[in-house]
């Protein structure tokens, strides 16, 4: 059921599939995990009591399945076992990655992070909720920001008034119903 | 009748006014959510755990019951009033619940969906209260190398079977299983593969991984290839349901119900398969087989039963072995394991009063269901109506709020993000989500029953495979893996012919499909 629109192209014309190289990316980097968890493993410390099976055992097997695992995916691609794209209600399987939406969104939850805790949940949230909206084609700006203040302020006071949650208020601290 | 009287006590606890009150606002926001597009059962119990963060155990575990049967619900409305292809636990109800709609039909698809869930629900939850406390029973008595058997079992099973192929399911646990070593070594009181950050020595929160693969990737990978354009919503339009409906459906709910328990107890059966066998099961019995695609009463009633009464089946090996056969039961762990409440044998024992209050709460979550969501149904359709920029904003917000709220820290928002793009990722190039889930909570478990199985026997490898038990598991997964086999055979052929039925029936409709 994935593509009912199935002409190979998106309306920029791009291709639907990405380079061949971009599906080796997930096995490849399996596999470089398995290399760092066994590496890794050498060097964790093992106690003279443990006679029977250590601290290293079980992450020793670990790197060892990731290995394997990601050999095998990367032999399955080069011989044409592709996977399929997850299907979901809002996606279209047609179109290639949009990056700069991809971009915009980071730099929203970004923001979130390094605003958080100086400017205060209600602030960093509001931008987050904005900037993705906003990114994902909510117009005019100000819409988003206004919504996103608003879900903002009151997630503010339910989840630290009522649920006793704690989440920085920044320079709203010490207000009323803001903690 | 131990186990009556313990089932009425916890009805008396969970009728109390506050608990009713938490199980009410668990079915309706975890239906609200579960309807949302793009949210799954298991996003839904993952967003929403923050809300029982500060509750007593019982009140949040009621609340959670009431989360989880509601998201298990929801998901139904979606896909018959959303023309567009769905989740694949809910894609047959998709097909001829669309189906319905489109025909005019759609309030009878959802009055036999809430009916049937309502149905397959209690009478499964019945067979939860008959089977937990025996198997309980017999699994105290197990040590710790029938564990390791148990965990392997749901391990090969859950990577084989989910997914589109086993190697990508066992790739999916092993990125489950390394997460899950990520913190202090329970024995040796070291830290492993914490690359010395120190919010990473105790692990990395379940919570966090849930909502990030979940939650954060299903946002980045809708933004990165969104569907633009109206949504294609269908009107709700026709008869309630008719005397004939009535008639054509009750057999498919009990024949739901009866494939859908026994699928969930198994390792990695879960809502997926169970759906799958019922239709398939529904079409060969019925005598209108031509109707099955364009839009069969039977092709919703049986799927939509068994749907639910796979979800109270995973509850039996969750609350009885402490097992996650899915993605959504893994998140399920984490929220008892927030309380200090490991799920397993001796939780009947030890917490009996808890565990038969869940239980009686399950009743009435089904009860509130059935009352809600008839009536609520314009609500729904309201839902699915919210532009999709800020319905994943808002996910995006509550995802960060979950996390934030794990432990009031930074670097959880930036891991949540990391795990976003993993499980965005893994979505792009068809890795199944659950076995990481999975791995992650069952990784640490299992290695900790490894060491002891060995430390007892003096590192003789022999004991983790002479006790019977252990045996009889690895028997048993025999069996399972050919069972499965078969049945995903079954299901690849269902689909076929499905498609090839849907590509023959519908060339106009490929017109139509150019709406955007």
């Amino acid at each position: 059921m994935s593509s009912v629109v199935g002409d190979g192209t998106s309306r920029t014309g791009r291709p639907v599939r990405e380079a061949p190289w971009a599906e080796a990316v997930f096995p490849v980097a399996l596999t470089a995990l398995g290399v760092f968890t066994i590496v890794d493993a050498t060097r964790i410390f093992v106690p003279g009591s443990a006679n029977t099976l250590g601290p290293r055992a079980f992450p020793y097997a670990v790197g060892a399945l990731l290995v394997a695992v990601g050999v095998v995916l990367v032999i399955g691609l080069a011989r044409g076992h592709r996977g399929d794209a997850e299907d979901s209600e809002d996606v279209d399987s047609g179109v290639g990655t949009d990056w700069p939406t991809v971009a915009k969104l980071t730099g929203s939850f970004a923001a979130l992070v390094v605003l958080i805790e100086p400017l205060g949940w209600p602030v960093a949230a509001t931008v987050l909720f904005g900037g993705t909206a906003w990114s994902l084609g909510a117009r005019p700006w100000w819409r988003p920001m206004l919504v996103g203040a608003v879900l903002a302020v009151v997630v503010h006071v339910v989840f630290t008034q009522m649920l006793g949650l704690f989440l920085p208020a920044g320079p709203l601290d010490g207000v009323r119903f803001f903690g | 009748m131990g186990d009556f009287a313990a089932l009425l006590d916890g009805f008396t606890t969970a009728v109390q006014p506050i608990y009713l009150l938490y199980a009410l606002i668990g079915v309706t926001l975890g239906t609200a959510v579960g309807v949302l597009p793009g949210i799954g059962p298991a996003m839904t119990v993952a967003l929403l755990l923050p809300l029982t963060y500060t509750l007593e155990p019982t009140a949040a575990l009621i609340m959670f019951a009431g989360i989880y049967y509601g998201g298990m619900y929801g998901g139904s409305t979606t896909s018959i009033l959303l023309n567009t292809p769905g989740e694949s636990a809910s894609i047959i109800t998709a097909l001829e619940g669309n189906a319905m709609a489109k025909a005019g039909r759609g309030a009878a698809a959802l009055a036999t969906a809430a009916i049937g869930s309502f149905i397959a629900g209690t009478l499964a939850t019945v067979a939860l209260t008959l089977l937990a406390p025996a198997i309980a029973d017999v699994a105290v008595k197990l040590g710790p190398q029938d564990y390791v058997a148990l965990m392997v079992v749901a391990f090969l099973t859950v990577a084989a079977l989910l997914g589109s192929s086993p190697a990508r399911g066992i790739a999916a646990l092993a990125v489950g299983l390394f997460l899950g070593l990520v913190g202090t070594d329970t024995l040796t009181a070291q830290q492993r593969f914490t690359f010395g950050v120190p919010a990473l020595a105790d692990g990395i929160d379940v919570v966090v991984v849930a909502v990030g693969v979940f939650a954060v990737g299903e946002a980045l990978y809708v933004a990165s290839r969104m569907r633009r354009g109206p949504i294609p919503l269908v009107p709700i339009s026709g008869k309630f349901m008719t005397k004939d409906d009535m008639r054509r459906s009750w057999r498919p709910w009990l024949r739901g119900t009866a494939v859908g328990f026994p699928i969930g107890t198994m390792p990695a059966g879960g809502a997926e398969v169970a759906t799958f066998l019922s239709y398939s099961l529904e079409r060969r019995l019925s005598k209108r087989k031509h109707e099955f695609g364009n839009g069969a009463i039977e092709g919703v009633a049986g799927p939509e039963s068994a749907n639910n009464a796979a979800a109270a089946g995973v509850l039996v090996p969750l609350l009885t072995l402490g097992l996650p056969t899915s993605a959504t039961a893994a998140i399920i762990i984490a929220a008892f394991q927030s309380y200090g409440i490991r799920p397993g044998p001796l939780l009947f024992q030890n917490e009996s009063a808890l565990v038969w209050a869940l239980i009686a709460s399950l009743y009435i979550g089904n009860v509130l269901l059935l009352v809600l969501n008839l009536p609520l149904v314009g609500v729904w359709v309201k839902l699915l109506q919210i532009p999709r920029p800020y319905l994943y904003a808002g996910i995006l917000t509550f995802a960060a709020l979950g996390s934030y709220s794990v432990g009031a820290s930074t670097s959880d928002v930036v891991l949540l993000f990391l795990l976003g793009v993993l499980g965005w990722t893994m979505r792009r190039f068809g890795y199944p989500i659950a076995p990481a889930v999975v791995g992650l909570i069952l990784g640490p478990i299992a290695e900790e029953q490894l060491r002891r199985t060995l430390a007892i026997s003096q590192g003789d490898l022999t004991a983790l495979v002479t006790s019977p038990f252990a045996a009889l598991a690895y028997t048993a997964l025999v069996v399972f893996m050919v069972l499965g086999w078969w049945l995903k055979r079954r299901q690849a052929r269902t689909e076929a012919e499905l498609a090839a039925a849907a590509r023959a029936e519908s060339q106009p409709a490929v017109v139509e499909g150019g709406r955007r």
